[in-house]
């Protein structure tokens, strides 16, 4: 049997910084794929371009060379406006540092993407926005502003705000990090039904192995490059 | 699209910012409005006293100013045989031999200031066809015509000035016949005294000038006009029309007003530059949002329509500030200088320049920190915390 096409490809993927006379290369090289439905785990020290490669992947940032495939996307040649407009459909991002409008409630950031799907009637947003937050524990929380929020809930409203256009690839940046054991269990369980049920394309950035051992599969990032590792099984022990 | 709520939740995410912002582009505006009434009064006042059909004979060589100028008396009579294509009035032609004479006024009670008189005869109101009486009659040897403005001269209020009333011209009392109204001229800020009167005072047997109201104020009958002064070089006439008159004199005020505007356009200058930093500041402080709501997917033309919304609102704000003020300190105000009087009025015009200038600064406040901040690579200013 034919494995299924990736959904994810990058080949040769290669991301510098300039920075002064200093040239910082997080990512070198890089070869990855990821199955269309598949649990990512990425794990690596601190400073070894995790964040870099997610911002590439989602199409936030835009690689130095190499080819990145998403989807049908190939999305080193997209320009800055037709990247927005790819996030906007494909792509929910949960930022390490969860990023939410101060000034907007709960409910109010999570209905944020949904202002960019058109025709979609108010009643129908109002309705989703609150199966996002229902989805990840929060729906006591919808009108609360983020200053008023845990860390912990800041994190799932901003998980909330990725799932809530129902994007085929979903990418997080460190989501469980401000959890305690309880609510880290119920968002890596989210993940793992988005990937398994929902056919979602899901890739996370954690530094707890107990986390990555969620995933279908974990990959090391050390020195630009992609390990192969086995952590589940070192867990398990 | 942004919700307007956004905007507007963002203004009130920072009161003193907010305070600061809308302070500063009321004082502009404020000046602008002044500056605007001001100069629009004083415009206004000069252009409506120049008829283009009446011409000015006066002195060759003081040409810009009646009040320095001087012809034979004889010159009236001359004209009014002379030169071509002059109107007919009632009683006879509409020529008008006249002493201009910026001279001390007074009240009985030693209330004292410089004015602007003239010495008439009755054929002045068939030459300047905006004066009417609008009440009293035609002064008798020792009565004076005050315009209805003139009480503003004076600074004092307009009984002091009615009919009946006494003032002092350089001393000698004359007693008010009549007021004058004028349609928005110089005249509505003089007193009219009968000339030989005026002649006798001055000790003086020559005229300010003549002027004289053409039937059509065509460039032909002005050519002939400046014929006849070529012709009657003993006069020594020069010609020009009251209308080129009043622009000239209007020219000569330039200056004064070129400060208002000067002066408005440096404040405004300094706010911007001074507000600047400060409008950088409260862009970069969000700086982070801004490029999470595009990795959301919001367009960045969405997001600067988004601050410009702000921004447009901030100067609403400012703008009502600043037209509550000028309500309140100048609106409505006589303004008095050497030529006449007017009054600053927030005309549509000045309204309009202060919307502009509200917009303006709206505009130059918000898109250069927006762009600057919008321009930047996404992670780099996601990672600007
Ligand atoms: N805009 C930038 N300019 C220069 N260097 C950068 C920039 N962004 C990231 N880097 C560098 O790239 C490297 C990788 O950064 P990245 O944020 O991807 O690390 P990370 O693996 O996510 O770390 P952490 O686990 O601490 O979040 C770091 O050395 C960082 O200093
Ligand atoms: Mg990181």
């Amino acid at each position: 049997m034919n494995p299924p096409p990736p959904f994810l490809r990058c080949r040769g993927l290669t991301k510098t910084y300039q920075k002064g006379p200093n040239r910082v290369t997080p990512l070198q090289s890089l070869d990855l794929e990821v199955a269309p439905g598949e649990f990512l785990a990425l794990m690596g020290p601190s400073g070894s371009g995790k964040t870099t490669l997610l911002h590439c992947i989602a199409g936030i940032d835009h690689p130095s060379s190499g080819e990145l495939w998403v989807g049908d996307s190939n999305l080193a040649a997209l320009d800055r406006a037709q990247l927005t407009r790819w996030r906007a459909r494909y792509c929910g991002y949960v930022f390490q540092l969860y990023h939410l409008v101060p000034i907007l409630s709960a409910f109010e950031n999570v209905e944020l993407p949904l202002l960019l799907t058109k025709g979609l009637r108010r009643t129908e947003r109002r309705e989703r926005v609150r199966a996002a937050l229902a989805r990840v524990g929060l729906a006591d929380r919808a009108h609360h502003r983020p200053a008023e929020l845990s860390g912990g809930q800041e994190q799932r409203v901003a998980l909330a705000r990725a799932i809530v256009t129902d994007p085929e690839l979903l990418v997080a940046d460190e989501p469980t990090g401000d959890l305690d054991r309880e609510a880290a269990r119920q968002v890596l369980d989210l993940l793992h039904e988005l990937a398994r049920d929902n056919g979602k394309t899901v890739i996370m950035v954690t530094h707890d192995p107990r986390a990555a051992a969620e995933a279908d599969r974990c990959l090391h990032l050390e020195k630009g490059r992609l390990l192969e590792a086995n952590i589940p099984a070192e867990v398990a022990r | 699209m942004l919700p307007l709520s956004y905007a507007f939740r963002n203004l009130l995410r920072d009161p003193v910012g907010l305070l600061q912002k809308v302070l500063g582009s009321a004082l502009v505006v404020l000046l602008v409005l002044a500056a605007a009434s001001f100069n629009g009064g004083m415009n206004e006042l000069l252009r409506s006293s120049g008829s283009p059909g009446n011409l000015i004979f006066l002195g060759a060589g003081s040409e810009e100013s009646l009040e320095r100028s001087e012809v034979p008396a004889e010159a009236e009579e001359l004209i009014a045989a002379g030169v071509p294509g002059i109107a007919a009035g009632e009683g006879g032609p509409a020529v008008s031999g006249e002493i201009h004479y910026n001279g001390l006024l007074a009240l009985p009670d030693g209330t004292a200031a410089q004015g602007l008189t003239r010495g008439v005869t009755p054929a002045a109101l068939r030459v300047h066809r905006q004066v009417r009486l609008v009440e009293g009659e035609w002064p008798a040897g020792g009565e004076v015509l005050v315009g209805r403005l003139a009480h503003h001269v004076l600074g004092v209020p307009a009984e002091e000035l009615a009919v009946g009333r006494t003032v002092l011209l350089e001393d000698e009392p004359f007693r008010v016949a009549g007021r004058l109204a004028g349609e928005g001229t110089v005249v509505e800020s003089e007193l009219w005294f009968p000339r030989d009167d005026l002649a006798r005072l001055l000790q003086r047997d020559t005229l300010s000038g003549v002027v004289a109201r053409l039937e059509d104020p065509s460039a032909m009958n002005r050519a002939r006009a400046d014929l006849f002064t070529k012709q009657r070089l003993d006069l020594a006439l020069a010609v020009l029309s009251e209308a080129d008159y009043y622009a000239e004199l209007a020219r000569f005020y330039g200056p004064i007003r070129g400060m208002t505007w000067l002066t408005a356009v440096l404040v405004g200058l300094g706010a911007v530059f001074g507000g600047l930093n400060l409008l950088y500041a409260s862009i970069a402080s969000r700086m982070q949002e801004l490029a999470t709501l595009q990795t959301l997917g919001f367009r960045r033309g969405v997001l600067l329509f988004s601050l410009l919304q702000e921004s447009v609102l901030t100067q609403a704000i400012g703008l009502l500030l600043a037209l509550g003020a000028a309500a309140l300190l100048f609106h409505g105000l006589w303004i008095e200088f050497s030529t006449g009087t007017f009054r600053m009025a927030l005309s549509p015009g000045a309204v309009g320049l202060g919307v502009a200038t509200a917009l303006l600064l709206g505009t130059v406040g918000t898109l250069p920190p927006a762009l600057r901040c919008l321009r930047l690579p996404l992670p780099v200013a996601l990672r600007s915390g």
